[in-house]
């Protein structure tokens, strides 16, 4: 006999082993905590949603630096950059819900996995924005800084200003690489195994 | 969610669990692991249960449903105790002691598909199950086609380890 077949009449035998679970037993099942991957996902995304904002939020956005952006002339820059931000983040949040909503078990393997790596999507655009913006107007503010006069009188005599911007755009440049590790960190862990899969499976094989 | 939905829930899952159970089987290779499993996918099975509308099968839809757990849903737990392995209990083998017989080949096939990757063993499974390729691109998503070209390669590297 082929020994696939041979294997498959005894998948069939099996059958006859398998555990038998009461009803009572199904239905406490029911209400036990899952630990799917869509829920992780969902918190780490919320998560990566809020923090950003925050830190955006309290560093930048009180009366204490609103003074500071004045005294260089960046009060209204700084005003619109924060309203137009605000309004980009509700976009991608409300892409977000969209994307995640439409993640459902229900749907055929294909059409799950591209629904769950849409909704990781959301957030990896998300998160570049960020990191885009926070070094834009970082550049801005240093500029702006670099060209008081107060700045420019507490430097020592003969300071090469190129040397200074080289530091600052390292720095920065820094920052950003550290928080794109991190973040590139997180999403390994949560969707590595998720998209080989993905990949196995659009495979058309024919190579 | 009603009472009564939840019940009708209960008692149509009760009648189909074997399904799941067989997911189970092929996904996980222990106990603990299995339980585990079940459990999730009792949970995903009921979390989208109010959007089954009956369009398909109550089995077609548990297939389905069952798959997508296992092989995205699904997050090994952490504290999961190790237990003896199936592999080890059931087909303890050595190649020393391989004579060929049936119930040696079903060792070392059982052996093998737990060692297949999660798509290799959700077609596996829908072919130990007798889905037509119809049934199996409607459940994974992809075109008859390609479901062939799949399960023909999982069938041979299946084939080509008992012959080698």
């Amino acid at each position: 006999m082929d020994q696939l077949e041979l294997l498959k009449k005894d998948w069939k035998k099996q059958e006859s082993k398998l555990p038998k679970l009461s009803k009572e037993e199904i239905a406490q099942l029911i209400h036990k905590k899952s630990s799917s991957i869509v829920k992780w996902i969902f918190i780490i995304s919320v998560l990566e949603f809020v923090v950003p904002y925050f830190i955006l939020l309290f560093t930048g956005y009180d009366n204490l630096s609103m003074k500071n952006y004045e005294k260089i002339g960046l009060s209204d820059f700084m005003t619109v950059f924060y309203a137009v931000t605000t309004i980009i983040i509700l976009y991608f949040i409300y892409r977000f819900y969209k994307n995640y909503k439409s993640i459902s078990a229900n749907s055929n393997s294909k059409v799950l996995m591209q629904n769950i790596i849409k909704t990781r999507r959301t957030v990896r655009h998300y998160i570049w924005f960020n990191l885009i913006a926070l070094f834009v107007v970082s550049l801005v503010v240093i500029y702006k800084m670099f060209h008081t006069q107060s700045f420019i009188d507490s430097l020592p005599e003969n300071t090469s200003m190129v040397l200074i911007w080289a530091v600052s755009i390292f720095v920065l440049l820094f920052i950003m690489l550290l928080l794109w590790l991190f973040y590139k960190l997180i999403y390994g862990v949560l969707l590595n195994k998720l998209r080989n899969n993905y990949k196995e499976l659009v495979h058309n094989g024919m190579n | 969610m009603t009472k009564e939905l939840e019940h009708k829930f209960v008692v149509d899952l009760e009648q189909n669990q074997n399904i799941v159970h067989k997911v189970c089987r092929i996904y996980t290779n222990n106990q603990d692991a299995h339980n585990d499993l079940f459990q999730e996918i009792t949970i995903q099975l009921w979390k989208a249960y109010p959007k089954f509308r009956g369009e398909a099968k109550f089995s077609t839809w548990m297939y389905r449903v069952a798959l997508n757990t296992a092989i995205t849903l699904y997050r090994k737990s952490k504290r999961t105790i190790k237990t003896q392995d199936f592999d080890s209990v059931l087909y303890k083998i050595e190649s020393s002691e391989y004579d060929n017989t049936e119930e040696e080949q079903l060792k070392v096939l059982y052996k093998t598909i737990h060692h297949l990757s999660d798509i290799e063993k959700a077609l596996i499974f829908l072919y130990l199950e007798d889905k037509n390729y119809k049934e199996i691109s409607e459940t994974m998503g992809i075109t008859e086609v390609n479901a062939r070209v799949k399960m023909n390669r999982v069938k041979n590297k299946l084939k080509n380890i008992l012959n080698p």
